[in-house]
């Protein structure tokens, strides 16, 4: 076509055809770019017939898979050539070089609009046809009205419109805001009632992308898609060119179909009448065919009939039909259809009432999960995985069990770990799930997380009935000649806390125990080892009488890695060396492990964080919105009412008082004291006892537990996933707190008082407080109430900063109508990445928010957030902490440089100095901290006053770049509570806010100060404070 | 929902064009065009036309030599992008009389047809 006629495009084409090999062609290709960018250099005057040879030149090396960098420009002024053939190929080369983000296109915006509201059809497609392939934000504000014109315009032919429609959804993606909702639901129901098929799937396309984000504004339109598909299930006044294989076209049902999806219901009773008998021809009406493509087309309507039943939760007759047709599916030869029986049966279980019925099939789908091809295996374990319940899970367990020995790499984690999740939450009794894991562990112990044996080791724990079991297992698993190392871990660590409940067993005395475990320590890393030293411990311990052979063996191990090279180990084995001296005391602080705190599994969580994606909105999310739940979670929830069986969810064992629960944290101090206590031992056994009763793995386990509620607690519990569950009983209590409380009475109380309270939703922390903690650390808690919790992770990089909102749902309701908005100061760009409406239940979502400095301020940003939960709308201002000394970086200076930039800025505006009354008094060290703590470096040594502080960092921002200051704080020993300080930099403004920033950290602002010490100087604050910048010249006299 | 990008290959696995309809670069796509075709060229007859791959639903025929392969989102019916596929196939065959050389533009206006 457009070749012709192009003797160098034909030559280069052919000259490439006939290389013989990749560095030929790569030569050749060099050869042609190189003549390429000269002539685009060296020749102004270009014409359009030259320009376009080599553009096509350009595409055809763009095709083979070089990067064509250059002549981009070129490309787009092609655009606004007057001739069609070059027109197209400006056209249609900018679109496949091009991407959205080049600045070159802005330039033939203008062209572009011009070819879109001139009257020459050719160039309207060429230019609709681009803009829908990489028309960006910009293209949307200035070309959407035009191209809304066009396709409601009846005078444009159907060629055109079904252009503008697509085009339109292209803009309406990069921008949602072009298309006004108000409007357009009635334009909308208008363009549903095309007739040409053409123009209605594309229309349909822009429809599905405009309801899947606001289903409610499209309430009208609801009907026609139902008529849509009315028209194609009889076979009404369809074209042949619109019937594929002698359906009328499959795309469009589908479309329609999937478009009806996001509407939550259909309520008008005539419209569900007429769907539900399009649906029933549909289910009835679909065979088996010979001819593949046919068949396929009718079965992707099918599915997506079954889908839309699904979604539209119709009569129990209909979803049972719909289930034996996809039990049929699953059961065919053809892998496709056998895929998507499998895939669709997934997404029924979150129907409620079918799950009996997709039991029957259970078989079946087992020797699925055999076949030859891992898609299908892939959507048999997830469908196991989501029908598992108490009924048959010994049986899908089991089964998984066997499929790991054979299953490929890429699938044995997953699979560990979906098999231990179901172990946990429908074990029938507690042996049997001691029994999977320890298999789990023995076949995979490659793929097996630590969370899977931290669990298990809690469970055995917390029962006491399971732990002679667990020992005895954990002994017959140590006679195996080849152990994974996991396996000894766990082996090594119930040896060592239950072995001696074995003691009357064959083959299990102490000394026995010793041997077999001792067998593997030469062969296992550290971590291993130091679970075997705390075991031999125990062992000695509980040897009783006292086996002397045994003891020395022991204790020569001890000796022997006191000087191992790995600190733990040294630790531990000089501190049990230096205990097992001690006697009987030894018995106490060496004693059980106490019962761990009840708390949610690691493992579910994990799972449920996989489940939960970014804010994506896909169809099937939606879907699964409106269900109650997923299926996961359902079954993570305990059993309020029903007859449930006790055993068939596993949870640790209460804890002996609630009392103890409430304050978990300081559970292990209390052991530890006590225990010295009543045997009057001297209290620096105290230390020890902490050390040995938390074994590293435990620790690892329960952070909250091992250590009070620090910092770094509130962090886990941030960024591990969000800690879902009611709402803790006590307000006062600390996120770490509340945790402990899951699945405790006390968690279901709280979830009932939950709905008396929900007209006046307070914040359950400090938001004052969590706001200052964030100011200086990156990640934590900003806000959480009994509905919500946001978290936040930031990181700095020069002036960018890069912020993510972590909003979790504690509820097992969505919340509504999620709204979140920025008002930044003017000294901010802030992008706030777009926020889903609603959050799913127990969900989480992310919301990134990208930050740019633009020049130095103290104003903070403000998050303005709300949502609804059932009726009540709860709107909370949250401060956000992007404060200035996020975009300062400590740097240390010598000397030279010091004095150097100090001596400069010696003007008035640059170097600016106070005297500041009133501020904390506080110690030379910790001011250097308090320094620190808002990035500025202290270097010591600059100023030879051992009272005065001298500090740099440099700012970061988009005007100043990065930009040095300098801070010199200069303090009076006779009265802590005012100082001198000097702030230094090359701009006026950075100056002036970072003193101003500096000060209002210094002074003893009246919310920090819990014991004013002298009352008089508080007095003078006030106006000392305005006063005092307005002239520091006068201050400074005032101090000396 | 939507398709993500249309990819034909050859059995070697060379790619003899790729048409994305999101922003990747040029490494990004070498990357994942391999990965893709590594994973989908070795399957049989007797397995499914679909493939998870990421965040992406690979969907792919074979055409004698030439492997057509569509990527969607997750949630894409799968048969009727299968079809998609022929279609585009049958459309080229009439427009360029056989599948050996064809142009971007004709694949772009067949895909207006579903996006």
């Amino acid at each position: 076509m457009a070749l012709s006629g192009m003797r160098g495009l034909s030559v280069f084409i052919s000259d490439i055809r006939n290389c013989h090999n990749k560095e030929q062609e790569r030569l050749r290709v060099d050869k042609e770019l190189g003549n390429i960018r000269t002539r685009f250099k060296n020749e102004k005057g270009l014409s359009h017939y030259e320009k376009k040879k080599y553009v096509w030149k350009m595409l055809y090396i763009h095709m083979l898979g070089y990067d064509v960098d250059f002549g981009h420009m070129e490309t787009v002024s092609l655009i606004s050539a007057p001739k069609y053939p070059e027109k197209q190929v400006g056209y249609i080369v900018t679109s496949c070089l091009l991407n959205e983000n080049n600045d070159f296109l802005r330039m033939v915006i203008n062209t572009v609009r011009n070819d879109i509201i001139g009257r020459n059809e050719t160039y309207q497609c060429l230019a609709l046809t681009m803009v829908g392939n990489i028309g960006g934000k910009e293209f949307s504000e200035s070309l959407a009205p035009d191209v809304q014109k066009l396709l409601i315009s009846s005078s444009c032919r159907p060629v055109v419109r079904k252009k503008a429609a697509l085009c339109l959804l292209r803009l309406y993606r990069k921008n949602p805001d072009v298309v006004n909702i108000d409007g357009w639901s009635d334009r909308m129901a208008q363009l549903l009632d095309e007739r040409d098929l053409g123009v209605l799937t594309s229309v349909m396309s822009l429809f599905v992308s405009l309801v899947s984000n606001n289903a409610e504004a499209y309430w009208n339109c609801l009907p026609k898609c139902v008529r849509i598909l009315e028209r194609m299930a009889r076979n009404q006044d369809i074209p042949q060119e619109y019937t594929y294989y002698g359906i009328p076209s499959p795309w469009l049902q589908v479309k329609a179909m999937r478009a009806l999806q996001y509407f939550p219901t259909i309520e008008d009773p005539s419209a569900r009448r007429a769907l539900f008998e399009v649906l029933q021809r549909i289910l009835m009406g679909t065979d088996v065919v010979k001819n593949v493509n046919k068949n396929n087309a009718s079965h992707a309507v099918l599915f997506e009939a079954l889908a839309l039943v699904m979604h539209l939760d119709a009569e129990k007759e209909m979803m049972s039909q719909c289930v034996a047709l996809l039990g049929k599916f699953i059961a065919v030869r053809e892998p496709n259809i056998r895929y998507l029986g499998l895939e669709n049966m997934s997404r029924m279980l979150l129907v409620t009432d079918v799950q009996d019925i997709i039991k029957r099939h259970q078989a079946q789908i087992i020797t699925s999960l055999k076949d030859p091809d891992i898609s299908i295996r892939r959507r048999a374990l997830d469908l196991l995985y989501g029908m598992c319940d108490v009924t048959n899970a010994k049986e899908i367990v089991e089964e998984l069990l066997q499929y790991l020995n054979t299953a490929e790499f890429a699938m044995r984690e997953e699979l560990a770990l979906k098999a231990a999740i179901l172990a946990e939450k429908f074990a029938p009794n507690l042996s049997w799930y001691v029994d999977v894991i320890l298999q789990l562990i023995d076949k995979a112990g490659d793929f097996v997380s630590d969370d899977i044996w931290y669990r298990v080791v809690q469970f055995v724990t917390n029962n006491e009935d399971l732990q002679a079991y667990a020992a005895a297992k954990a002994r017959e698993y140590l006679d195996k000649p080849a152990l994974h190392e996991t396996m000894v871990k766990v082996s090594a660590y119930l040896l060592g806390e239950y072995g001696h409940l074995l003691a009357q067993r064959p083959s299990c005395s102490p000394k026995e125990l010793f041997t077999i475990i001792n067998d593997r320590l030469p062969t296992v890393s550290s971590s291993t080892v130091a679970i075997i030293i705390s075991a031999y411990a125990k062992i000695l311990m509980h040897t009783q009488p006292p086996d002397a052979g045994l003891q020395q063996q022991i204790l020569a191990i001890f000796k022997k890695h006191e000087s191992y090279i790995d600190v733990e180990i040294q630790q531990r084995a000089v501190e049990y060396f230096e205990l097992s001296r001690k006697g009987p005391a030894l018995a106490d602080v060496l004693a059980e492990m106490p019962k761990f705190p009840e708390r949610e599994s690691a493992l579910l969580k994990k799972a449920e964080d996989a489940e939960v994606d970014t804010a994506e909105q896909s169809a099937i999310k939606l879907r699964s919105q409106q269900q109650s739940s997923s299926a996961i979670v359902v079954a993570a929830q305990p059993p309020v009412n029903g007859p449930a069986p006790a055993a068939n969810h596993l949870t640790l064992v209460k804890m002996p008082s609630q009392n103890i629960a409430e304050e978990s944290n300081v559970i292990h101090e209390e052991t530890a004291v006590e225990a010295p206590k009543e045997n009057g031992a001297p209290v620096e056994v105290q230390r020890n006892v902490e050390i040995i009763t938390e074994p590293a793995p435990v620790s690892k386990v329960e952070p909250p537990a091992s250590r009070p509620a620090s910092q770094a607690d509130l962090l886990a519990d941030l960024l591990g996933p969000l800690a879902i569950e009611g709402p803790p009983a006590a307000v006062e209590q600390t996120p770490a707190q509340g945790l402990e409380a899951n699945q405790s009475p006390v968690g279901d109380l709280a979830l009932a008082t939950l709905e008396d309270q929900s007209n006046s939703v307070q914040p359950i922390v400090n938001v004052e407080e969590k706001f200052n903690i964030l100011c200086t650390k990156d990640s934590g808690v900003l806000y959480e109430d009994p509905n919500i919790q946001i978290g936040l992770k930031a990181e700095w990089r020069a002036h960018h900063g890069r912020l993510i909102l972590f909003l979790g749902n504690k509820n097992t309701s969505p919340l509504l109508s999620l709204r979140a908005l920025i008002l930044p100061p003017s000294h901010f760009k802030v992008e706030l990445s777009s926020v889903p409406d609603t959050i799913p239940p127990r969900a989480q979502v992310q919301i990134p928010v990208e930050v740019t400095n633009l020049r130095a301020s103290r104003d903070v940003a403000v998050l303005d957030f709300s949502y609804k939960h059932g009726a009540a709308l709860v709107n909370a201002k949250l401060r956000l902490p992007i404060v200035l000394h996020k975009f300062l970086q400590p740097i240390t200076l010598s000397p030279e440089d010091f004095f150097a930039h100090w001596k400069t800025w010696n003007v008035q505006s640059l170097k600016v100095q106070e005297v500041v009354r009133g501020v904390k008094p506080l110690p030379i060290p910790e001011m250097a901290s308090l320094l620190l703590s808002l990035h500025l470096a202290v270097t010591p040594g600059l100023d030879t006053n051992p009272n005065n502080m001298v500090a740099c960092a440099t700012f970061f921002s988009e005007t100043t770049n990065a930009a040095l200051c300098l801070v010199r704080v200069e303090t009076d020993p006779q009265d802590r509570s005012q100082l001198r300080l000097t702030v230094a930099s090359g701009d006026q403004n950075l100056t002036f806010e970072l003193k101003e920033y500096i000060k209002e950290h210094l002074i003893d602002i009246p919310r920090a100060r819990v014991a004013p010490p002298a009352a008089p100087q508080q007095a003078q604050l006030p106006p000392a404070a305005p006063a005092t910048y307005n002239d520091p010249g006068a201050m400074l006299a005032g101090l000396l | 929902m939507g398709i993500r990008f249309v990819l034909l290959v050859n059995k070697q696995g060379q790619t003899r064009l790729a048409q994305y309809y999101e922003h990747l670069s040029l490494d990004e796509r070498r990357a994942l065009e391999g990965e893709i075709v590594r994973k989908c060229l070795a399957r049989t007859d007797q397995q499914c036309s679909f493939v998870e791959h990421r965040n992406y639903k690979v969907v792919y025929r074979r055409y004698a030599s030439l492997f057509f392969l569509v990527g969607v989102d997750n949630d894409e019916n799968e048969l009727a992008i299968l079809e998609f596929i022929h279609l585009l196939v049958e459309t080229m065959d009439r427009h360029f009389g056989n599948v050996v050389s064809s142009n971007t533009p004709m694949i772009q206006y067949c895909e207006d047809t579903l996006t």
